[in-house]
C-alpha cells in the first residue's frame, strides 16, 4: 500500500489505497470517505477561514474542505456516498490574539462545513490539550490514533 | 436582623447586578470587533476579487509580449543574411532574455498553484548554499549590468562553502523573488548584496540587500497579499505578477521559517530568510516512531 506524509496545509486523495499519516496540535484534518468505492481523501488545515490576502491554500479551512469534497467528486465519488471524521483541533498552543481558540474554531469550521454539505460526521476525535498521530487507511476508512504529550505537533 | 439580610442581599444584587452589566457590555465589545474584522474582511475580499482581475492582465503583458517578441526574432534570425553573425547572436540574446523572464514567471505561476491545490511536497537534499546563490546572482547578471549595480556576495558562516539541508527548490524560489524584487526596485548604480551564514541557533539566514526607494509602513502592511503590486499603474516600469511574496510566505511557511523586512524610505530594504536545517530524513515516509505514538491504540 502506498504511503504518504502530511504536510499542513496539504491535501491528499486517492483512488488506490493508501495509507496517510499526519500530526495534528490545534490543526484540524478531516477525512472523507466512500464507503461503496473504497475511496478516501484528507486535508490538514491550520487555520479556521481565509484571510483573504495570502495565496487561497488548504492552510484554511474553509478552502481544504471545499476543495477536499470538490477532488473525491473528481475521483468520481458522489457526494452522497462520503461520510467525514474529524481530528485534531486541541489548544496545544495558548490562547490566539483574537480572542477564541484556534483549535475549537478549526473544529467548528468542520463542523459547519460538513452539515452544511450534508456529509454526515460518523467518527471523531477533537479538541483536549494533546497533540494526535493518526493513520488513515483510504480504502477501508478505518483511522488509527495516537495522543503525543510532546510540542512537537502544531 | 432581617432587615439587615435584605441589606447584605441588596448589596450582594448590586454586585451581582454590575458584574452582569460589566460582562454584557464585554460581549457587545466583543460583537463590535468581530463585526469590524468581518467589515474588513469583506473588504479585503472584494479587493482580492479586483486584484485578480488585475492579475489577468498582468499575465496577458507578461506572457503574451515576451511570446510575441520570441517569436518575431527567431523569426528574424531565419531570416537574417548569412554573413551577419553579430545581428544573429544579437537576437539570440534578446530571446534568452524574453525566456529567461518567461520561466521566472512560469515557475511562479505553477509554484502558486501547487500551494493553492495544497499539493506541496518538502524535496530535501544537502544544498550548497555558496552555489546556489552565486548561480543565482549568475542568473541576474544582465538586469544586474543594465541597472549598473554592485552585486556583492557574502558567507559570513564559518563553514566554507556552506552545507545545509533543506528543499533547495523552493529556497531558490524564495530567493530569487527577493533578488529579482531588490534588482527591480532598486536605483541605478547603487548596490545589491546576499549576506547569508547560519546563526547561534543553527539556522540559515540569507539577507537580502537593496539601496532602492525603500517600503513604507503602510505599504508593508499588504506586500504579502496575492495578486498585489505596489505599483499597479499602466506605465509602471516594474514588471511581475505581484506573487512572488505571497508565494515566498507560503513557502517558507512550509519550511516552517521566518521572513522578516527592515526598510527605510529613501535608503533601502533588507529582506531577511531565516529557516531551520530540515528534519526530513529523505522523501520516503519512514515509520519507526509509531511504536512511541501508539502506546494506547484506538480505531475510529
Amino acid at each position: 500500500m502506498t504511503r504518504h506524509f502530511l504536510y499542513p496545509s496539504t491535501m491528499f486523495a486517492s483512488q488506490q489505497p493508501a495509507e496517510v499519516t499526519t500530526i495534528l496540535g490545534s490543526c484540524v484534518a478531516v477525512c472523507l470517505w466512500d464507503k461503496y468505492l473504497g475511496i478516501g481523501g484528507i486535508n490538514h488545515y491550520m487555520l479556521p477561514t481565509w484571510n483573504g490576502m495570502e495565496l487561497a491554500s488548504p492552510k484554511y479551512g474553509n478552502i481544504a474542505i471545499e476543495r477536499l469534497i470538490e477532488r473525491m467528486m473528481q475521483l468520481g465519488c458522489p457526494k452522497n456516498n462520503l461520510v467525514a471524521k474529524i481530528f485534531g483541533g486541541g489548544e496545544v498552543i495558548s490562547v490566539s490574539s483574537s480572542g477564541m481558540h484556534i483549535g475549537e474554531r478549526n473544529i467548528m469550521v468542520a463542523e459547519e462545513m460538513l452539515s452544511a454539505k450534508n456529509i454526515p460526521i460518523i467518527g471523531r476525535s477533537t479538541g483536549g490539550n494533546n497533540g494526535r498521530k493518526i493513520i488513515f487507511n483510504t480504502h477501508t476508512g478505518e483511522v488509527l490514533q495516537g495522543y503525543i504529550k510532546s510540542n512537537l505537533s502544531r | 436582623m432581617e432587615n439587615q439580610t435584605s441589606n447584605i442581599s441588596d448589596d450582594v444584587l448590586l454586585t451581582e447586578l454590575s458584574r452582569r452589566i460589566e460582562r454584557y457590555k464585554n460581549a457587545v465589545d466583543n460583537l463590535n470587533s468581530m463585526n469590524k474584522q468581518l467589515l474588513e474582511l469583506n473588504q479585503k475580499l472584494a479587493e482580492s476579487e479586483a486584484m485578480k482581475s488585475h492579475f489577468i492582465s498582468n499575465i496577458t503583458n507578461e506572457i503574451i509580449n515576451p511570446f510575441a517578441s520570441i517569436l518575431g526574432l527567431s523569426k528574424n534570425i531565419t531570416e537574417c543574411p548569412d554573413n551577419d553573425v553579430e545581428r544573429m547572436k544579437r537576437m539570440a540574446a534578446m530571446i534568452n532574455r524574453e525566456a529567461f523572464n518567461l520561466d521566472f514567471q512560469f515557475k511562479n505561476i505553477f509554484a502558486a498553484a501547487e500551494i493553492e491545490a495544497g499539493a506541496i511536497q518538502p524535496i530535501v537534499s544537502v544544498v550548497n548554499i555558496d552555489e546556489l546563490i552565486s548561480s543565482l546572482m549568475d542568473q541576474y547578471t544582465r538586469e544586474i549590468e543594465r541597472k549598473r549595480l554592485r552585486r556583492v556576495i557574502t558567507n559570513l558562516d564559518s563553514q566554507k562553502p556552506l552545507l545545509f539541508r533543506t528543499d533547495g527548490d523552493k529556497l531558490t524560489i524564495v530567493l530569487s523573488n527577493l533578488l529579482c524584487n531588490a534588482i527591480n526596485f532598486n536605483r541605478p548604480d547603487r548596490k545589491v548584496e546576499i549576506q547569508y551564514g547560519r546563526n547561534e541557533a543553527g539556522e540559515l539566514v540569507v539577507k537580502v540587500i537593496d539601496e532602492g526607494l525603500g517600503i513604507s509602513m503602510e505599504n508593508q502592511k499588504i506586500i504579502y497579499d496575492r495578486f498585489r503590486r505596489l505599483d499597479n499603474g499602466i506605465n509602471s516600469i516594474n514588471r511581475g505578477h505581484g506573487l512572488g511574496l505571497s508565494i515566498n510566505k507560503a513557502y517558507i511557511d512550509f519550511l516552517e521559517g521566518r521572513l522578516e523586512l527592515e526598510s527605510k524610505e529613501n535608503e533601502g530594504t533588507t529582506f531577511t530568510v531565516t529557516i531551520p536545517e530540515s528534519q526530513v530524513e529523505s522523501n520516503d515516509y519512514s515509520d519507526e516512531a509509531n511504536e512511541v505514538f501508539f502506546g494506547g491504540e484506538e480505531i475510529f
